[in-house]
């Protein structure tokens, strides 16, 4: 019997008899680590802190199928035979709540303490026991989604710091196992830091990094025979074999797109109950909501990071509007997302195939088969996918320092405000945050008090000493804001998202075209139109309202009109005998007027049935795609591309737009319920 | 409002009416012939503001190019007073219930800017359409096209795309 060799040559094979699994857990939770693994609970395998190997779930099998998961007991002594339970490495990783903001009241002033500020502090390291080859995929998709992109996820960096992956290659496959046709499994190739294979009497361990060796190197463990380490890999093949390949994914993410119209998405839409399980189940779904809460004496209020799931109600939801309100919408939307979109998103799959979205779905709706249903592959030939080997490793991620994060909470200061219209306030807001004050035309804040909703807000104008927002009192959060005085603090996070392409308007004919609300995000790009007036041959605004006593910035807009420096066209939907101007839709006014369509730019913002309207006035009269700008309006509850919300084919709207040419959103604008 | 006393402008002071209506985008489009024969039927017609060229449910007497100005088309809301449900804008057409059965305006129609118009009567252009194939072939057409115009419109105000409907949990 020798000791593992502490240095740790990655690739080294040792075998550890299974009587030695407990000494194995308490060199795990070393360095103050929680060793989280399976253990039988409520019924089925879920994942657990593991103080001992009585904990694991020894002589036990899962049997599973679409929507049924029952405990075998088999009475042998193996302790990971068994096809994954609901729980995914996720729960501790990025778990279902998380406060991310606590506002007290103690001077009488809101403070802010942001409790990531020291993550560390709070997070105890892990080491996670039992991690499948799928679920080492789900933490790669998840760290490229949560930790790669322009801003991280601090807290889930936090938590993946340091994580321990002991992996065990499966030895039976479930029935809803399918990680053979998603190219992630079922062998353990890499990713962890011992990986271990159950053969008879014990494991065959391989050592994946320095800190595996460290782990095993105070255990009394032989190097694996030649016999021991073929009996792993045949099990292993022979858990290939098991689970076949059921679903062929080439071409997948672009047959799933082309059958945006399917009726089968109406089909399923009968069977699913629009319950949330495959979502919460799912070891890379990511969408996140924002709450915020007030304990009852006023003294702190907190917000409080909490799963979502696209198969709610309220997912899609923006003001005066909801864009998928039928469950066949959202079931489209998830599955369109995780096997098509997420491709073009993240550059990989967002399945790995690990099956619990059947298991738990509680009326059996199986993945595999509505998509080879709504997207059948051209060929009946089935065709194994290789191991996938392109997505980054699991590596420690390096701490997020605060200055990384792009959008900290600022303070501003009320110095003006504005009455529009009888719901409709604009706050000039003084900071020396120079962000805010250099942003661009068409960007969005999100502004909030305590214990108050964050809604994104587009700025509508830019000053030397701040910005404005033109804010609607749609409900308690922006009623608050609508009601601030001179000299009240309003926090907003900010400038989020890409603005107008200003550069497109030089030298071209510009029209302006915009409904309600949608003018105050265009306000910033009319400033810089003007200040850059001797540049644009021509300026037409296009301004649809409800009634004449709903319109914005009505002054200004006169003054605007007799200086001849734009042209201006106002239309309203109402309006009563005193109102001697348009009456009629923004569409009527456009589709009349003179312009060098081909040598025109169009900037659009509006409601969105509104701009598709205009966008079929704007194609009539030969404007292109690529010089038609929309501003889209999603449910944005993050504003940095992370809690899911506003994902739009490849774009999440919030940090991809939401200002958009049509060319590149192609057919993603206009189809209902997307 | 004014009941309507259109005046009529001498036609020695006006320029042909055919100048008119091949400026206009409702009949620019018309064959030279088609639009030679309409010019011959119509005349030139101004209002004042406030002045009504149409009531709701009356028949209707005249089909009319707005050339200048803007006309309001009213309908009556009882408890409301009348909405101003749509406004007719230079080139477009207000009084197409005069060609098509039963031949009863569906709004009032009044001026809201001193307006002037290319004015036809309804019955000898009723008779021209149902004797004359060509003019028919011109004209519905166009006539066609800015009600089917009007009613894509009145869709979309309908949709009633920039209210508030509920409150928001936001």
């Amino acid at each position: 019997m020798v000791a593992a060799n502490p240095a740790g040559d990655a690739g080294e094979t040792y075998f550890l008899r299974r009587e030695l699994v407990n000494e194995l857990i308490q060199a795990l939770a070393t360095d103050d680590r929680e060793v989280i693994g399976p253990r039988v609970e409520d019924g089925t395998i879920r994942l657990g802190p593991v103080s001992s190997a009585v904990d694991l779930p020894r002589g036990v099998g899962l049997d599973n199928a679409p929507g049924k998961a029952r405990l075998v007991e088999r009475g042998d002594d193996r302790l990971f035979d068994q096809p994954v339970g609901p729980d995914s490495w996720k729960r501790w990783t990025f778990p279902p709540r998380v406060t991310q903001a606590v506002w007290t009241d103690g001077d009488g002033t809101p403070a802010i303490e942001r409790r990531l500020e020291n993550p560390p502090r709070q997070i105890t390291k892990k080491a996670f026991l039992g991690v499948r080859a799928c679920e080492i995929a789900a933490l790669r998709v998840h760290d490229r989604v949560l930790a790669q992109g322009p801003t991280p996820d601090r807290d889930y960096a936090a938590r993946r710091r340091d994580n321990l992956i002991v992996a065990v290659e499966c030895a039976v496959a479930g029935g809803t196992c399918f990680c053979a046709s998603m190219g992630t499994g079922p062998e353990v190739r890499d990713g962890f830091d011992l990986a271990l294979s159950e053969i008879d009497d014990g494991f065959v361990v391989r050592v994946g990094t320095p800190a595996g060796a460290a782990v095993l190197a105070g255990l009394p463990v032989n190097p694996a025979t030649d016999a021991q380490f073929e009996h792993a890999q045949a099990s292993a093949a022979r858990v290939r074999e098991q689970m076949g390949v059921t679903l062929p994914t080439d071409g997948l993410p672009e047959r799933l797109i082309a059958a945006a119209d399917s009726p089968r998405w109406a089909e399923i839409a009968e069977r699913c109950i629009a319950c949330t399980n495959c979502t919460l189940v799912c070891p890379t779904c990511f969408c996140t909501s924002v709450g915020q809460r007030s304990d009852l004496d006023g003294q702190a209020a907190s917000s409080e990071r909490t799963w979502d799931s696209c198969f709610t109600l309220d997912f899609a939801r923006v003001a005066g509007g909801n864009f998928r309100t039928r469950v066949s919408d959202r079931y489209r939307q998830w599955l369109t997302h995780k096997f098509g979109t997420w491709t073009t998103q993240f550059g990989s799959s967002g399945c790995v195939g690990c099956g619990r979205c059947i298991t738990w779905c509680p009326v059996g709706i199986d993945v595999r088969d509505e998509l080879m249903a709504v997207a059948p592959p051209p060929e009946a030939a089935v065709v194994a996918r290789p191991m996938i080997e392109a997505l980054p490793v699991v590596a420690p991620l390096p701490p997020v320092r605060h200055e990384q994060h792009g959008t900290p909470p600022v303070k501003t200061t009320v110095v003006d405000t504005h009455r529009e219209t009888h719901d409709t306030v604009t706050l000039r807001l003084r900071t020396d945050y120079q962000p805010l004050i250099n942003g661009k035309p068409g960007q969005f804040v999100m502004p909030s008090l305590p214990a108050g909703a964050s809604p994104a807000i587009s700025i509508s104008r830019f000053h030397n000493d701040g910005f404005s927002l033109t804010v609607r009192a749609a409900g308690a959060s922006t009623a608050r804001i609508c009601a601030l005085e001179r000299g009240e603090t309003l926090t907003v996070r900010g400038p989020m998202g890409r603005g107008w392409p200003v550069e497109q308007a030089l030298g071209r004919d510009v029209m302006v075209i915009t409904g309600g609300i949608g003018l105050a995000p265009l306000r910033p790009l009319l400033d810089w139109l003007i200040a850059n007036r001797d540049h644009i041959a021509r300026i037409q605004l296009s301004y649809g309202a409800r009634t004449p006593g709903d319109r914005l910035y009505t002054a200004e807009l006169d003054t605007l009109l007799l200086s001849g420096v734009i042209d201006i066209a106002q239309t309203v939907d109402r309006a009563g005998p005193e109102w001697l101007g348009r009456v009629g839709v923004v569409t009527q006014v456009i589709d009349r007027i003179m312009c060098s369509c081909d040598k025109t730019t169009a900037f659009i913002c509006g409601p969105e049935r509104m701009m598709q309207a205009t966008v079929d006035v704007l194609h009539e009269r030969g404007v292109p795609d690529e010089r038609i700008w929309v501003t889209l309006e999603r449910h944005m509850d993050c504003g940095v591309g992370l809690c899911g919300h506003c994902q739009l084919g490849r774009f999440f709207v919030c940090k991809d737009g939401p200002v958009f040419s049509l060319a590149e959103l192609g057919p993603a604008f206009g189809i209902e319920g997307l | 409002m004014e009941e309507m006393s259109l005046t009529e402008t001498a036609s020695s002071q006006t320029p042909p009416l055919d100048d008119n209506l091949a400026a206009a985008w409702l009949t620019y489009s018309l064959s030279t012939a088609t639009r030679g024969k309409l010019a011959r039927m119509g005349r030139l017609a101004t209002l004042v503001t406030g002045e009504v060229l149409m009531r709701e449910g009356d028949p209707s007497d005249h089909l009319a190019i707005v050339l200048e100005g803007r006309i309001g088309l009213r309908v009556r809301v009882p408890e409301r007073g009348p909405i101003t449900i749509l406004t007719v804008e230079p080139g477009d057409v207000v009084g197409w219930s005069a060609v098509v059965p039963p031949y009863r305006a569906t709004s009032t129609a009044v001026a809201l800017a001193p307006t002037e118009l290319a004015l036809f009567d309804g019955p000898p252009l009723r008779e021209a359409l149902a004797s004359d194939a060509e003019l028919a072939a011109g004209l519905y057409p166009v006539i066609l096209s800015a009600v089917s115009r009007r009613l894509e419109g009145t869709r979309l105000q309908l949709l009633d795309l920039f209210s508030q409907r509920w409150v928001e949990p936001w």
